[in-house]
């Protein structure tokens, strides 16, 4: 190699390094942040310590379940949320043009009738062909339209639905009866909140009875257990750590609550992105900031949303590529929220962090990995040196996931036996050989696709499913089913 | 390569210290669940020793107790208020004669300076339920504690305690504090008796404005819906603070003040109209129905529907007069409005 080369490998190399220690001590900052967080919401939160809220004082929810063909799994979501602790809300099935059963099923499960409703449509959206309403529960309704993906399904059902408050999750998430009434929690302290976002936990596992989440387990298989990892970091410090400078610009799109008509005013969700969610929100943030409108978008750490992560690689590799892609999306056409005048916390910190790290950290990652590699192939580094490097990058990730797990002490404590922890453990040992280097290049083919390709329109994903978790209330297992970001 | 090693060095005692880290971070974790696995075994074995006892039937109750040891003073705590709140407004006698054998009041007292927060709001909320007089000044110190769980509970065990002189604190403290939640507010006002803390409350809202004055309004009309009414009768003779305005529209329960809320329904805000169009709804008398029938064609989908729904619940419009009224529209979107709200009404869903 000649010394032109190596020196441009090497200065890289020493590039890749500082990324690497600045990515790293982001990350232990905003651990920290939530370390304090969660200690400040357990303290609040660890017991029912005031008399319940009076009914006319918990606003009424429309619950939002755009589906593509979930008829294995739709019926069972639907009976679950129908116990859900909470006064006054409406469920509102969105079926966006399936090609299987979920209509009939739907309809003939939950005595549907046609409903003549004054359909207004204040987001343009695919043709709506009918909207039915159940006679046996008079909050359970849905909206039949031709396929437009999932952002155009939920504007629809924002048109549709009765509430100031809507709640979006997705068609196969389980949650506890009192979720709801978690996540509205925000809104009623503080009326500026104007969306509010859970914890999304892997279901793979788990033993689900009747809609209702009966034992938590760790996943059997390898991908969901690293999988489950890589949740408690991109919840319990990814989302905890800049909730609390209202800086959050990610909520799931598995399970949000949103107040109405900031989200109309906005347009609803946009149909050409594979992240209508991520965008969502960051497009609430900069319409309040550039509005100068007093707002407040939240996380609630309790763990309210379980659901099924990929187990097969080819079904990860799609879902990490989208979500790649969703992120590119999102943040690139709202680039003006970047050190903007009014941008504060959320413009200063969050959008450069998730910039430089989220959407440019796997390329730097590969690259830097890629530059090693040939540095050491040519004689330009020792092997040593090599090592050292490589040793220092799976050191620091397992040092986050620890983290990460013992955020999960501290709070939810849903995996309390000393061998889960173990095994957690090992997991966050694991997943940094290899697992992570693999998302990332995945990752990065994401980030090619949508360089290359333009946005892509909002469609459902698919993810083959496992669907053992199901237990006795007459979902069958397996299928596939859409995939959102976590 | 010379010119390198130094930070490949560092890199490598940075690697070093980063496992080391892992490493402590992972044995804190393990000891923390140790730890708590302990707590939850002497949390358990209280609540085993204690909740036999504090559930027994009022008549039940043993005459000599057991000795209420230090490490179940958390767990008997907690049971015990917890059955205080399922009994609310059931005997509570054969409780506080517990409490009184084990001698709980001074050990509350104790608690009071415990560094557990949690052990300190369970305190706080046993001594209200415990309705010790000698506690009052003990818990007015919580007040103006800064997390709102804790001055929430607070101000709820003083009312516990004596309303009296409770009420004129508690009321200064929802004026100042915007972080205590409107729902457990109205609960602890609920819970109190909306007489007693009507004037107090009325004082109050007649001197807010703004936000301050409709979160006010709300709770003085779930406390006492009769002393609100001249107050929200000014303000929507007023009109001039559409927040509050919609928060009076949504509260107010006497129709003798629908002369203020009739010319609201050509208010140039929709949110005003269809608001005015729910309250003519809920409260209308004759002749109102005319003023709903015009704003079956207002531009605005939510005011056509509260308009619709309104006259439905109007008692001397109902079903068929709706449908006849129905035949007589030109504007199609009053009929599907129309149409929707009886669909609506036949399968008994409304919003």
């Amino acid at each position: 190699m000649s010394a032109f080369w190596a020196q441009l490998f090497l200065t890289l190399e020493w590039a890749f390094f500082g990324y690497f220690l600045c990515i790293n001590a982001a990350y232990l900052a905003l651990h920290y942040v939530s370390v304090f967080s969660i200690l400040e919401y357990m303290r609040d939160h660890r017991a029912d310590y005031l008399p319940r809220d009076l009914p006319a004082y918990q606003p009424p929810i429309s619950i939002l379940i755009a589906a593509f063909n979930e008829e294995r799994s739709i019926n069972s979501t639907i009976r679950s949320l129908l116990q859900l602790d909470y006064p006054e809300f409406e469920v509102l099935i969105v079926n966006d043009g399936s090609t299987d059963a979920t209509l009939s099923s739907v309809i003939r499960e939950f005595s549907m009738v046609e409903f003549p409703e004054a359909y207004r449509q204040r987001i343009r959206t695919e043709k709506v062909r009918g909207i039915y309403a159940s006679t046996r529960y008079p909050n359970v309704r849905m909206v039949d339209k031709v396929n437009g993906g999932k952002a155009d399904a939920l504007n629809a059902g924002i048109n549709c639905v009765r509430y100031p408050l809507i709640c979006s999750i997705d068609a196969d998430c389980i949650l506890h009866p009192t979720s709801l009434g978690r996540v509205v929690r925000p809104f009623l302290e503080d009326s500026n909140t104007v969306a509010s976002g859970g914890v999304v936990r892997v279901l793979n596992g788990c033993t689900v009875k009747n809609g209702f989440l009966e034992k938590v387990e760790l996943p059997r298989q390898v991908l969901p257990m690293f999988q489950n990892v890589e949740y408690l970091r991109a919840f319990l410090f990814g989302r905890m750590g800049w909730s609390p400078s209202n800086a959050l610009l990610v909520i799931s799109g598995a399970f949000g609550v949103f107040r109405k008509e900031r989200v109309v005013a906005i347009g609803g969700y946009r149909t050409d992105t594979v992240g209508e969610d991520m965008d969502l929100v960051v497009r609430l943030h900069r319409r309040a900031r550039d509005g100068r409108r007093p707002y407040r978008i939240t996380f609630v750490p309790d763990p309210i949303c379980w659901t099924e992560v990929p187990s097969d690689l080819k079904s990860l590799m799609g879902q990490r590529m989208r979500w790649q892609r969703g992120l590119a999306e999102s943040l690139i056409p709202n680039l003006g929220l970047l050190f903007s005048r009014r941008g504060g916390t959320v413009g200063w910190l969050a959008f450069p962090f998730m910039l430089l790290f989220e959407l440019l950290g796997p390329i730097v990652e590969i690259v830097g990995y890629i530059a090693m590699i040939i540095l050491w192939w040519f004689h330009v580094i020792p092997m040593q040196v090599f090592l050292v490097f490589l040793f220092l990058a799976v050191g620091m990730g397992i040092m986050l996931s620890t983290n990460a797990i013992f955020l999960e002490e501290l709070s939810f404590q849903m995996y309390p036996r000393v061998g889960q922890q173990l095994r957690l453990f090992l997991a966050a040992v694991f997943e940094n050989i290899g697992y992570r280097q693999l998302i990332a290049f995945w990752r990065v083919i994401g980030m090619l696709k949508w360089l290359f390709s333009g946005n892509a329109r909002s469609h459902w994903g698919e993810i083959a499913r496992d669907g053992s978790w199901q237990h006795a209330d007459g979902a069958g297992a397996g299928g596939t089913r859409k995939g959102g970001s976590p | 390569m010379n010119r390198a090693a130094p930070l490949v060095e560092f890199a490598f005692w940075l690697g070093v210290a980063v496992v080391a880290l892992t490493l402590v971070m992972l044995a804190v974790t393990l000891i923390m669940r140790r730890v708590a696995l302990r707590r939850d075994r002497i949390y358990r074995e209280a609540v085993a020793r204690w909740k036999p006892i504090i559930v027994a039937e009022p008549g039940g109750v043993a005459a000599r107790l057991p000795s209420l040891r230090a490490r179940d003073r958390s767990g008997f705590i907690r049971v015990w208020n917890d059955v205080h709140e399922s009994l609310r407004g059931g005997t509570t006698d054969h409780l506080a004669k517990i409490a009184h054998e084990v001698g709980l009041e001074p050990q509350l007292y104790g608690a009071l300076q415990s560094t557990s927060f949690h052990d300190r709001v369970m305190a706080v909320i046993a001594l209200g339920h415990l309705r010790s007089a000698a506690s009052f000044t003990h818990l007015a110190g919580h007040l103006d504690d800064k997390s709102p769980i804790m001055s929430l509970c607070a101000a709820r065990a003083l009312m516990q305690v004596d309303p009296q002189p409770a009420t004129p604190l508690l009321v200064a403290r929802i004026v100042e504090r915007s972080d205590w939640s409107q729902g457990s507010i109205a609960a602890i006002l609920h819970e109190a008796g909306g007489e007693r803390v009507s004037g107090p409350l009325t004082e109050a809202t007649l001197k807010a404005d703004g936000e301050l004055a409709s979160r006010l309004i709300r709770l003085l009309a779930g406390a006492s819906p009769d002393t609100a009414a001249p107050i929200i009768r000014a303000w929507l003779v007023a009109a001039s603070d559409e927040p509050v305005v919609s928060t009076c529209l949504q509260v107010m329960s006497n129709a003798a003040d629908l002369d203020c809320v009739r010319p609201l329904l050509a208010h140039p805000r929709w949110h005003v109209r269809m608001l005015a169009a729910a309250t003519l709804g809920r409260l209308g008398l004759p002749g109102d129905d005319q003023r709903l029938i015009a704003m079956l064609s207002d531009s605005q989908w939510w005011v056509r529907y509260r308009a619709a729904g309104g006259l439905l619940q109007l008692s001397f419009v109902g079903t068929e007069r709706l449908r006849q009224i129905q035949q007589t529209q030109s504007d199609p979107y009053a009929r599907d409005i129309i149409t929707h709200v009886l669909a609506e009404q036949a399968i008994g869903s409304t919003a």
